[in-house]
């Protein structure tokens, strides 16, 4: 019986070593993330981690929070649910980091009733979800921008502005992220005086789209909005709609309008509309471009355009490091004082990113739209800054 | 074989508990089951719940493709069906989860009769395409009836409440998984040496001579797959009250192919196979997360290029314990066995 007892005693040992102690260091912030570096998402996990990473860095660099320096802590999370509850798991009971970004709507949505009942982290992720973005539910989920229904209502205010009682059609995946604004966006058709004629639906990705396409055409559309899309079946929709002589305007949200797609279109992009929360890296007659671009010169040496996932991260890590600072001005370096640092962000400039922001209901309702220019194969704004609130 | 061990019937032969030192280890192990949750924190916890579903997951399917040489690529489809089935349950009939959990096996196993049934006319390949499409019927199924499933929206889930005492944290849940590993990990060990275990194996050898020698196909395939699917179910239901959501995501066509190389990794037609073929699966991706995050933290710079690399590393991996050893972990655990067994004076 001894010897049992011994073991187990040894056992024990080893599994509490195992697991190990941590180090506290006064001076230092520790922001945690669980990006999709490696899996579907990955062509923009990689680019979100950089923007966020550069973020955090470069406020380092300017003398961090109040004179405590950033700790950023990253895992993968290979865009897999479960996988990604894993790392998130693993860097709250090893870091215990104040603030976790996360990699999709699908794991939001899994810790999400955690975060609330238990770890109490300031949380963003590179999802626009409307869902997660529900302050009543979710008060510690910030979504750096609109949300998709945001994007839509923007869209659809667009078009209602220069066309009253335009016949629109909403053309989206079959997934979370193409149905998640479509709800919304036909209240707002009807608030609007739009005419919703079809929704279509297709698989990302997929060839065969000729029946969706001659549904546009026997039902008059004016205005198509895709969502739910990255490259794929983006191009051959607009492709056939023009053989078939359709003449519509076509328009993407936030995945839909980057400079993958134009530079995959070609021609066939004019005169596509997109809306986009935050600037293009070409824009470099913006302060904060030039100031990312210069930092991209000198760390990272080889990269030569940064696309607009890129700018979602940066931004994010902006808002991020504003929240710190107040919230360690107040002496309450924690989610809930994190949250009431985010919330108390008003007219806060970020040097032209997006305009000056204010925080509404845990997000940044607005954005711009932006129209193909096919020679120089980049998006220009064609309007102003367009709230939703 | 241990010195001065020797068997006299074939009913020895066959127990599980062979000698007073497997009952001593296993005491132990058991003992140190029940210590982890007082010294590990919760990353660690949720993994061990993780690995406990995948056991269960397993263990069931080996039972279909180990033990009756039925390929099943639908796995993932029935922890589905059981999953959606519970949290359905419990959220719109307000089933406590004690009724959910058995009704969700069963609808999990009638689904698996009815995807079953064309394993009596087709075998080998052509099964797996069959069951390959109720992997992707399924899914549709979660995807689109959006009245029961929610679409992916996903459904929230209530956790399992012990008397007053809801099982809302890794440590709590925990204790559950392990009553559930243990119970089912119990029942397919003592399945596969009754008459029916028996009747699966003839199956597997050899369909025809089973048939001759009395064992009806009809009714011994389709058991086995309505016992792996409602352990798959089990599984599932265990899986969503822990992850508190279920959403279509959940249950892709990869977490079936995942359950099938945890079935041949491990070793087909052992139980025991089943268990480090799970524990393999489920904890090899995390060591080479932790360990390419760890080189990328001391190397800086070349993050970008670790990260990706475990895929490779895994792949390579399975590859490599195939090739070395096709019977799989549960054979290299034995030869490590008799080799300790008959240390230092081996034949």
């Amino acid at each position: 019986m001894r010897k049992s007892l011994i073991l187990i005693l040894v056992i024990a040992i080893g599994m509490i070593s195992l697991v190990g102690f941590e180090c506290f260091a006064e001076d230092v912030v520790k922001v945690g993330a669980v990006q999709p570096i490696t899996g579907r998402f990955a062509f923009a996990g990689v680019q979100i981690n950089a923007g966020l990473e550069d973020a955090l860095m470069m406020a380092n660099e300017e003398g961090g929070i109040n004179g405590k320096k950033i700790e950023y802590i990253m895992e993968d999370g290979t865009y897999s649910v479960d996988k990604a509850v894993a790392a998130f798991k693993r860097i709250m009971a090893r870091d215990n980091p104040v603030i976790m970004y996360g990699e999709s709507t699908g794991m939001g949505k899994a810790v999400a009733p955690e975060i609330k009942d238990r770890y109490k982290v300031l949380y963003s992720s590179t999802s626009f979800s409307s869902e997660l973005a529900n302050v009543a539910e979710n008060p510690y989920v910030f979504v750096p921008g609109p949300t998709y229904s945001d994007m839509f209502g923007i869209l659809l205010k667009y078009i209602a502005k220069e066309k009253p009682g335009a016949n629109v059609a909403f053309f989206y995946s079959d997934t979370e992220f193409g149905r998640d604004p479509v709800p919304y966006g036909r209240e707002m058709c009807k608030k609007l005086g739009l005419n919703l004629v079809a929704e279509e639906v297709a698989k990302v990705g997929g060839v065969d789209v000729a029946s969706q396409v001659l549904d546009l055409k026997r039902k008059k559309t004016e205005y198509v909005i895709f969502q739910g899309f990255v490259l794929s079946p983006v191009s051959t929709v607009i492709k056939q709609a023009r053989d078939y002589g359709l003449k519509v305007k076509f328009m993407g949200t936030h995945w839909g309008t980057h400079k993958m797609l134009l530079d995959k279109m070609g021609p066939l992009a004019e005169g596509y509309l997109g809306v986009m929360p935050y600037a293009f890296y070409y824009q470099d007659d913006i302060p904060m471009i030039k100031k990312i671009r210069a930092w991209n010169k000198k760390h990272h040496p080889k990269v030569e355009y940064r696309p607009t996932s890129y700018m979602q991260g940066f931004l994010t890590g902006l808002v991020f490091v504003e929240c710190l600072k107040r919230a360690d001005k107040a002496g309450d370096l924690t989610g809930d004082g994190l949250v009431k640092a985010l919330q108390s962000i008003k007219d806060f400039d970020v040097g032209g990113l997006m305009a000056p922001i204010t925080v509404v209901d845990n997000k940044i309702p607005m954005g711009r739209v932006y129209k193909a220019n096919v020679s120089k194969k980049i998006f220009e704004p064609i309007t102003g800054w367009i709230r939703t609130d | 074989m241990r010195c001065g061990d020797f068997k006299e019937s074939y009913i020895k032969d066959e127990e599980i508990f062979q000698s007073f030192f497997v009952k001593f280890w296993l005491a132990l192990f058991f003992i140190f089951l029940i210590l982890i949750p007082f010294v590990a924190d919760a990353y660690i916890l949720y993994i061990a719940n993780l690995i406990g579903f995948a056991i269960i997951g397993a263990v069931g399917l080996n039972i279909l493709t180990g033990f009756t040489g039925q390929i099943s690529l639908g796995h993932a489809a029935f922890v589905g069906v059981g999953g959606y089935t519970a949290a359905i349950l419990m959220t719109r009939l307000n089933f406590s989860f004690w009724l959910a959990l058995p009704c969700a096996g069963l609808v999990a196993a009638l689904a698996g009769l009815v995807i079953g049934i064309p394993s009596l006319r087709v075998k080998g390949l052509y099964l797996c395409m069959t069951t390959l499409a109720a992997q992707f019927i399924f899914e549709f199924i979660f995807i689109h009836w959006e009245f029961m499933t929610r679409g992916i929206r996903g459904i929230n889930v209530p956790s399992p409440v012990l008397g007053n005492f809801p099982l809302d944290t890794e440590k709590r849940f925990y204790f559950l998984t392990l009553v559930m590993v243990v119970v089912a990990v119990g029942f397919a060990r003592n399945l596969v040496r009754s008459r029916v275990g028996r009747a699966f194996v003839a199956i597997r050898d050899r369909d025809l001579a089973a048939e001759i020698m009395g064992i009806s196909l009809f009714r011994y395939k389709l058991t086995a797959f309505a016992i792996s699917s409602f352990y798959a179910g089990i599984a599932g239901t265990l899986w969503v009250s822990f992850m508190r959501i279920v959403t279509p995501d959940h249950f892709p066509f990869h977490l079936s192919i995942q359950y099938l190389a945890m079935v041949i990794v491990g070793g087909l037609g052992s139980v025991l196979g089943s268990i480090f073929g799970a524990l393999f699966m489920v904890l090899t991706p995390e060591l080479l997360n932790t360990l390419s995050s760890a080189l990328s933290e001391m190397i800086p710079g070349v993050g970008q290029l670790f990260i990706p690399m475990k895929e490779v590393v895994f792949g390579a991996l399975i590859v490599l314990f195939l090739i070395f050893e096709p019977r799989g972990l549960a054979e290299i655990w034995r030869r490590i066995k008799a080799f300790f067994l008959l240390w230092p004076f081996s034949y």
